[in-house]
């Protein structure tokens, strides 16, 4: 090899080294470009619900308010969800379609991130003027969070069955509606009952009588 | 010899049955000598009961508009839908399809439903309409085939063929899950899904912004 040659050799070698120092400010924009690709890919929205229906212990009455139990809804989606909960019939069942004045969700809309879930109380308000028999509808849990495809918003929710049951006569209160001093009260007036015909029972008389002062003047 | 009374008799077990049902409490230590009882602690694990789907868009938008009218400057561009009744794409039919909707719950059927156009300045909505037999809500432009005025037609495709009488407001099952029309996903299946709009023949609304949604949800 001659002098020239090892010359542009090691010229070349140089420009090598440079344009790799220069290349290495750009690598982590690279990184973080290949990382932000899939996850722009795999971007999705989900919603889950309980499969299990949303029942009501007992018969409901017209006129009652009842706390339904809790529904358990789930982010299945990589985008952060706000997930509210509505009354709709989707589902085939039997019965009469229950009115979405009648359910409320007494608390906000749950935010839920990925993987995320939580339990949304619900409680139905039967109206005085409601029909006896079986009520049929589904709850539907419906994301917030769209995901543009081009001009459209794609959305995703999921439906689980409502079922109960009215039954004729207006509400009656049940042992915990009670007022809470009556249950006290009512034990007192038992003891005090038990304890005055134990007493009768006993013999214990309490006897008031006259004093013999004037009987005994005469006698002297 | 102190002897207990009639009354004393029957007292004295109504006030001891008394105090114990008023404290709420029947405990007795077991007697001595008795054997000792022994648990067991078991876990038992089940398969997850929720009901729940993801979607998840590709990067697409709607393209390949046609339609429109030439002469009255409001002819279709590749990326706007034209008047009267441009046509636009998420996908193409017959072949691509963006948008992956996937059962990530139970088995269930899958149900799609769209909504109202929206416009930017939230005025006057497009409504969505239907073709061919009993439709839901006709088309009122021509032959009854094509959206009337603030109508709108959305139509969802896939690889078992296209949505022919277009979607509802309401959730109707979506026949593109399922080859042989029904909706059934087991837990795990996806499809792959495109959509076609059909735009009204005129609208009121001047907006140049809408926002259509659709909507997945899996129910029992």
């Amino acid at each position: 090899m001659s002098v020239n040659a090892l010359y542009r050799a090691v010229l070349v070698g140089a420009q090598g080294l440079v344009m790799h120092l220069r290349l290495w400010p750009s690598v982590p924009l690279a990184v973080l470009a290949l990382l932000a690709i899939p996850a722009t890919a795999d971007a999705s929205i989900g919603v889950g619900i309980q499969a299990g229906p949303v029942l009501l212990s007992g018969a409901a009455h017209p006129g009652g308010s009842y706390a339904l139990t809790p529904v358990y809804v789930v982010n299945t989606g990589t985008q952060p969800e706000t997930i509210a909960l509505r009354v709709e019939r989707i589902s085939p069942g039997r019965g009469m379609t229950v009115p979405a004045s009648w359910i409320r969700a007494p608390g906000p809309a749950v935010t839920l991130s990925h993987n995320q879930s939580a339990r949304v109380p619900l409680e139905l308000a039967v109206p005085d003027t409601a029909r006896p028999g079986q009520y049929f509808s589904d709850v539907v849990a419906r994301g917030s969070a769209g995901i543009a495809a081009g001009g459209a918003d794609l959305a995703v929710a999921a439906a689980t069955d409502l079922e109960f049951r009215v039954a004729p006569g207006q509400v009656s209160g049940s042992w915990l509606s009670l007022p809470g001093w009556l249950l006290p009260g009512v034990a007192g007036l038992l003891v005090l009952a038990v304890a005055a015909f134990v007493i009768r029972g006993s013999g214990l008389r309490v006897r008031l009588e006259r004093g013999p002062a004037s009987t005994s003047a005469e006698g002297q | 010899m102190a002897t207990v009374s009639r009354a004393w008799r029957w007292a004295l077990p109504l006030l001891a049955a008394g105090a114990a049902g008023l404290a709420g409490c029947g405990y007795s230590s077991p007697p001595s000598g008795a054997g000792q009882s022994a648990s067991v602690n078991l876990s038992l694990s089940t398969v997850p009961t929720v009901r729940s789907v993801t979607v998840s868009p590709a990067t697409a938008s709607f393209s390949g508009c046609t339609g429109g009218k030439a002469l009255a400057n409001t002819q279709s561009t590749p990326t706007k839908l034209g008047f009267p009744n441009g046509r636009c794409w998420v996908g193409a039919l017959g072949g691509t399809f963006p948008i992956t909707i996937t059962n990530t719950g139970i088995a269930s059927n899958i149900d799609v439903n769209g909504a109202s156009a929206v416009p930017s300045d939230d005025i006057t909505e497009w409504s969505l309409c239907n073709i061919g037999d009993n439709p839901a809500a006709p088309c009122t432009g021509r032959s009854n085939d094509l959206p009337g005025t603030d109508q709108y037609l959305v139509q969802n495709f896939g690889p078992y063929g296209e949505n022919s009488s277009g979607l509802t407001d309401d959730p109707q099952c979506d026949h593109e899950f399922d080859s042989n029309g029904h909706c059934w996903a087991m837990q795990g299946a996806f499809q792959t899904e495109g959509i076609e709009l059909t735009g009204p023949l005129q609208s009121t609304d001047n907006s140049t912004k809408w926002t259509v949604t659709i909507t997945w949800t899996p129910v029992p």
